[in-house]
């Protein structure tokens, strides 16, 4: 059994073994990523662009198809579905873009555009349609004149609002916001972000949040997952993370978020490269290039994610690393 | 005392005329020194790039109006120049980083012929010289391969490596003043230090003067030692970074510093936000235009527009600061 997947409550989403590549699957841009999100819960999944986050959603979504691996919404594997069948479990599962303008149609209006999943999915009749097209506008805190109006006569934080409430018009229990708040001005991110908090404690909907902001990841999630290069590098509770994180990168990632000041160290060996190929004979850890906590045996085997949870916190959630600072550390072995 | 590289005296942007008036910049003034960098921060809309675009007088062509006493850099007024004479300062003397290097970026030349072109445009150096300040340029961003880079094309570089060639165009010719427009929005962290980091290389060793334009008020005081807060193309509080985020004096100022999200060690209650919604240019309302989100706004707020006052600590337009 993976190490990330033991979680006590039953998970929403679990991913085990994932692996996508691209160029006739040379190149990896998921490698081997397990991971679960418990009901009512958010994940932050955090990494630098290029890591592999967004494949992930589009996978969940089955926007991508992944060379190998499981992907468990509410304990079934989406990948084996037939189209009928992934058509209810969608319903279930909506994505939040990066770009609201890009991903509202500009020639609907805004309930053209809200009632559209709800005709698809086939949801009541037209007058209930109508009536949770209504609702959902006012649980994003945007009025009834929106209604006829089209997107680009909406400021961009208005516009990320129709966005969310077209995602939440069927009463999804899964919502994948894909940096959904990265465009966005602060004062419209923190209302965007307070909505999201509201709703989440309002109908308990499930969060996969992707960012690459540290600090707004601080803000709205239960637990955080580092990705780089392709591989999940930790998966910690949050406040663990935030206190005491554990893999290198993860504590270069916050050393950079907590203070932009210019590292020159860092900054100048700092390569930016892709993830592992199919073809790579080398079995050296993916942070060996940028690692500061270097050892001998990172080039020469990649390591495996252990629990470091200490047993006597009694946790709920465990605290993955994939790093061989962490090989002693076998208390928690099965 | 430090020469002023880039004066702004009373700048006003509009569209439009009579009922149809739009405002976008409303008698903005401001200086930034040689050595010196200057935050301009404000949410989407609130002019920010429109005064730097006004500022390189790249706004001939869209129809908006823009009057102003000067625009002065080293003491030369350029809002007076002809667009041939113009083009000999673009680039030369002040010198402008997009906010998206992917559409600034010719896609059909080399990353090398683009800077090259900038470089001879303006010094007439011949292929050595020209060849030679490229690659310095270059290598002075950080990179180490400065020949490879250059035989790339822009769609072959990350995100952060198209902003630091970006950086490397702006400044082959050594310009005495970089106009940064969110260099560094939509890079992450790590990508974001480095960019911060030649902006900083450039201030002390180049003396270059920054205005460095962002709605991050974080990335702001890493890079600035001042910082002028925009809203609906007012300046409402002009101010050192330090005493804006110990001791912010405009409620608004106040606001956007609440909306930043931080990084402790426990989980924040609640993220602060602003009520309401940024007005239309079209909309304004009368006196102070943030008195309607304002929760210390009085009537006079709603009538008469408060100026900028100089006191004591910085620079603030509102009747009842903090």
């Amino acid at each position: 059994m993976n190490r990330f997947t033991q979680h006590e409550k039953p998970a929403l989403l679990e991913i085990r073994d994932l692996s996508l590549s691209f160029h006739k699957q040379e190149h990896m841009v998921i490698d081997r990523v397990s991971f679960s999100i418990e009901a009512g819960s958010t994940l932050g999944l955090v990494g630098a662009s290029g890591a592999g986050k967004s494949s992930i959603a589009r996978s969940i979504m089955k926007l991508e198809k992944p060379d190998s691996g499981e992907i468990l919404f509410k304990g079934k594997n989406i990948l084996d579905r037939d189209s009928q069948q992934l058509m209810s479990a969608r319903q279930g599962m909506q994505l939040v873009f990066q770009e609201p303008s890009a991903s509202l149609s500009p020639r609907r209006t805004v309930e053209q555009s809200l009632l559209e999943p709800l005709n698809h999915f086939k949801i009541g009749d037209a007058e209930h349609r109508q009536e949770k097209v209504l609702r959902i506008l006012q649980t994003v805190g945007l009025d009834q004149s929106a209604l006829r109006r089209y997107p680009h006569q909406f400021s961009s934080g208005q516009q990320q609002r129709i966005a969310i409430a077209r995602a939440l018009v069927t009463d999804p229990e899964l919502v994948i916001a894909d940096e959904a708040v990265s465009s966005l001005d602060v004062s419209i991110q923190a209302q965007i972000l307070q909505l999201i908090q509201d709703l989440q404690k309002e109908h308990g909907i499930t969060f996969l949040f992707i960012s690459h902001d540290l600090a707004v990841i601080r803000q709205i999630a239960d637990e955080v997952a580092i990705m780089y290069r392709g591989q999940l590098l930790e998966q910690s509770p949050a406040d663990m993370f935030f206190s005491k994180p554990a893999h290198p990168y993860s504590r270069l990632l916050l050393s950079f978020a907590r203070n932009l000041a210019p590292q020159r160290t860092v900054g100048d060996s700092w390569s930016l490269g892709r993830g592992r190929t199919r073809s790579d004979s080398s079995n050296a850890c993916i942070f060996t290039d940028n690692c500061p906590d270097k050892m001998q045996i990172c080039e020469q085997q990649a390591p495996v994610s252990r629990n470091i949870q200490d047993k006597n916190q009694h946790a709920l959630r465990p605290h993955c690393v994939k790093c061989h600072l962490y090989d002693e550390v076998k208390a928690d072995e099965t | 005392m430090s020469t002023v590289a880039l004066n702004v005296k009373n700048l006003s942007i509009w569209f439009g005329d009579g009922a149809e008036r739009k405002q976008l910049v409303d008698r903005v003034s401001f200086s930034v020194n040689a050595g010196d960098a200057t935050g301009l921060v404000g949410e989407s809309g609130c002019g920010k790039t429109m005064t730097a675009m006004a500022i390189l007088g790249l706004l001939s062509t869209t129809g908006a109006k823009v009057r102003s006493d000067a625009i002065e850099i080293n003491g030369k007024d350029i809002s007076v120049l002809s667009a041939a004479q113009r083009r000999q300062i673009l680039g030369r003397e002040i010198a402008m980083i997009f906010q998206q290097p992917g559409t600034a970026f010719d896609p059909v030349f080399t990353v090398g012929q683009q800077i090259s072109a900038v470089y001879r445009r303006h010094t007439g150096g011949d292929k050595k010289q020209t060849l030679k300040a490229m690659l310095e340029s270059l290598e002075s961003v950080g990179f180490k391969q400065a020949g490879e880079i250059a035989a790339t094309y822009p769609h072959q570089l990350s995100g952060g490596m198209r902003q630091l060639a970006m950086i490397a165009m702006a400044t082959v010719c050594k310009p005495s003043v970089i106009i940064a427009d969110e260099p560094t929005t939509a890079l992450d962290g790590s990508s974001r230090a480095l960019i911060l980091q030649q902006l900083e290389r450039l201030r002390l060793q180049s003396q270059t003067a920054i205005l460095l334009i962002s709605h991050d008020l974080t990335v702001v005081k890493q890079v600035c030692r001042n910082v002028m807060v925009m809203y609906c193309g007012r300046l409402l509080e002009k101010t050192d970074c330090e005493s804006l985020f110990s001791h912010a004096r405009h409620p608004y100022s106040a606001g956007l510093l609440s909306c930043i999200p931080r990084i402790g060690s426990t989980r924040p209650s609640r993220i602060q936000s602003i009520p309401g919604q940024v007005p239309q240019a079209s909309n304004l309302p009368p006196g102070c235009h943030f008195a309607p989100r304002c929760t210390r706004a009085e009537s006079r707020c709603r009538e008469s527009i408060p100026t900028l006052d100089a006191d004591h600590q910085g620079v603030v337009a509102c009747f009842r600061p903090l």
